[in-house]
């Protein structure tokens, strides 16, 4: 009888460990406030539809939801992904109240572009060629005194890791080429299929080319919205910022939700620092 | 207890199938070696394909190294190999002797059941952890070969990290000693519902075959993405705790709660065994 009634506690002694030890993350990215310093606020939204539509590129029709969220939060920059040309950007110039300038990428091989928004200030643009697409970089002071930023709006292939991870090394080498007085900022969908905790398989070559781009990322830049959660449906983490780590303190991280209208597949990712 | 727990460990050592588990992790070794042999020579960095055509590879000359065979090797086995050995043990403990026709005269020996069965899991956990000492050992021993360096983790691949890390070969080291334990642990839940299975069945390799259905059912719908909501309701998921010891800094925590979380499968299994097997009418 003792065994069986030993057998008991113990088993009742693990349920109530397991229920007592709640297994919390313990650590954060955000750094200490510093009420002096100015935040710079960074969004990034793809917002073409998911890839069952007839047409996954951004809908026009949707653009004046996607400017009211623009509006409501107010960020400094902003890099979209997944627009089907010039038409699209002016129009979202538009209805933003032309409080935005913005501009576009090239084609490539691609029928869709990328797009960068900053707020009220001078900004230029340039092309950063990655093997058969472009993404953009916006250039523009966010203080008088502070380092210049740029923010780059970036997509990589949905459905070929390797190339996903030869264009993330293009773009992370333009990036790395700034002048170190820039504090520079990678947006984007990367699509990266890196899940930690989900542990759906043993190993693949997918799984590799998304370790290896990603790594490669946070060997120079740091992931500011680690902790904010997933950014696209089936609980997926795929649209990143990047900053560099020396320049950057993260205030705020959070993903949107409830700002996805049509039938988007991402939510904006938004990230406040200090520089 | 004693001298029953020694009969049993000089039956375990007595049968086949405790060689043949250790016999087919050496197989399994060797594939492991020929395996990441044909890799390097086919796609590693430093001159290979991967190095031409991407910028970056973290397959540099330190990361292949004797640790990191040792942990690829450790993970990859530890889902689907090492659990058949373990059922295969635990499953024939009760329903072997009704097969051969010698549980009943045990039974009416001056022993209690629950002796009998609590000294059958035991020498069961025993059989486990040499399974995991003997296989760690053996990966570690063959790692020696290729030269212990330190074991850097990347996010992806094995699913340990978020961001890149690197443990130090020393501290690596005893993340490996540790993993036998809490991997013994984990594996104890197999083995216990093998033992549940091997009482209720009364055939070995039903009981086999019904612990592994189980696992594998389990394993599988865990691993599919449609199905994430189901995950935490199965023992799979928590077993995955003992692989929390290979990362940079060990989420204790987590660690602790999910070894709970198989203790209490473990404990609420066995006890079910021991209320089943000490009221079983024997028949054999």
């Amino acid at each position: 009888m003792w065994a069986k009634i030993l057998t008991g506690a113990l088993f009742l002694f693990m349920l109530a460990c397991a229920i007592y030890i709640d297994p919390v993350r313990d650590r954060s990215l955000l750094g200490v406030r510093d009420p002096e310093r100015a935040r710079l606020r960074l969004m990034t939204w793809n917002i073409g539809y998911a890839s069952l539509e007839s047409d996954s590129r951004a809908h026009t029709e949707d653009l004046k939801a996607v400017a009211e969220t623009i509006l409501k939060n107010s960020p400094d920059a902003v890099a979209l992904q997944e627009l089907t040309g010039q038409e699209q950007l002016d129009a979202l110039l538009g209805h933003l109240q032309q409080r935005y300038r913005g501009a576009v990428c090239g084609f490539g091989s691609q029928d869709r572009i990328e797009a960068v928004l900053v707020k009220g200030r001078e900004a230029r643009f340039e092309e950063i060629p990655g093997g058969d697409r472009y993404a953009l970089g916006g250039v523009f002071r966010f203080q008088k005194e502070g380092p210049e930023v740029v923010l780059i709006s970036a997509h990589a292939d949905a459905f070929n890791a390797a190339r996903r991870r030869s264009f993330t090394g293009d773009v992370v080498d333009w990036a790395r080429a700034r002048s170190p007085n820039q504090a520079v900022f990678i947006a984007g969908d990367f699509n990266f299929e890196l899940r930690a905790r989900s542990q759906s398989n043993i190993y693949t070559d997918n799984i590799k080319h998304d370790s290896e781009a990603y790594s490669y990322i946070l060997k120079h830049f740091r992931d500011l919205g680690r902790d904010a959660g997933a950014t696209a449906i089936n609980d997926r983490r795929i649209d990143y910022i990047f900053g560099l780590p020396e320049v950057t303190l993260l205030q705020r991280a959070e993903v949107l939700k409830g700002t996805a209208v049509g039938r988007m597949d991402h939510l904006p990712l938004l990230v406040e620092v200090q520089l | 207890m004693l001298t029953q727990l020694r009969i049993e460990f000089i039956k375990l050592i007595r049968s086949k199938s405790f060689y043949l588990s250790f016999m087919a992790l050496v197989g399994f070794i060797l594939l492991m070696l020929w395996g990441f042999y044909s890799y390097s020579q086919r796609k590693a960095g430093g001159g290979g394909q991967a190095a031409a055509q991407f910028k970056y590879t973290y397959e540099s000359k330190s990361y292949f190294n004797g640790l990191t065979f040792a942990l690829y090797s450790v993970v990859f086995s530890f889902n689907l190999l090492i659990p058949i050995f373990v059922a295969m043990t635990a499953g024939s403990q009760i329903a072997g002797e009704a097969r051969a026709g010698t549980l009943r005269m045990i039974c009416i020996r001056p022993v209690s059941r629950v002796s009998i069965l609590l000294s059958k899991f035991l020498i069961v956990a025993l059989h486990t952890y040499l399974l995991m000492a003997f296989f760690i050992g053996l990966n570690l021993l063959v790692g020696y070969y290729f030269g212990w360096d330190n074991l850097e983790l990347f996010p992806g691949p094995l699913n340990l990290v978020e961001e890149p890390g690197k443990i130090a070969w020393n501290d690596a080291l005893w993340r490996f000693f540790y993993a036998g334990f809490s991997g013994t642990w984990a594996l104890l839940v197999v083995a216990a519902l093998a033992m549940l299975f091997s009482i209720l069945l009364e055939n070995s390799s039903m009981a086999v075959v019904a612990t592994l259905a189980v696992y594998i059912m389990l394993y599988i719908i865990g691993r599919i993405e449609f199905f994430e909501d189901l995950r935490p309701y199965f023992f799979t998921t928590d077993m995955d705790f003992w692989r929390d010891v290979f990362k940079p800094i060990i989420p204790w925590r987590s660690f602790f709660h999910y070894g709970s979380i198989c203790g209490a499968y473990i404990f609420g299994l066995l006890l079910a065994a021991l209320v089943i097997f000490d009221r079983k009418d024997i028949t054999t």
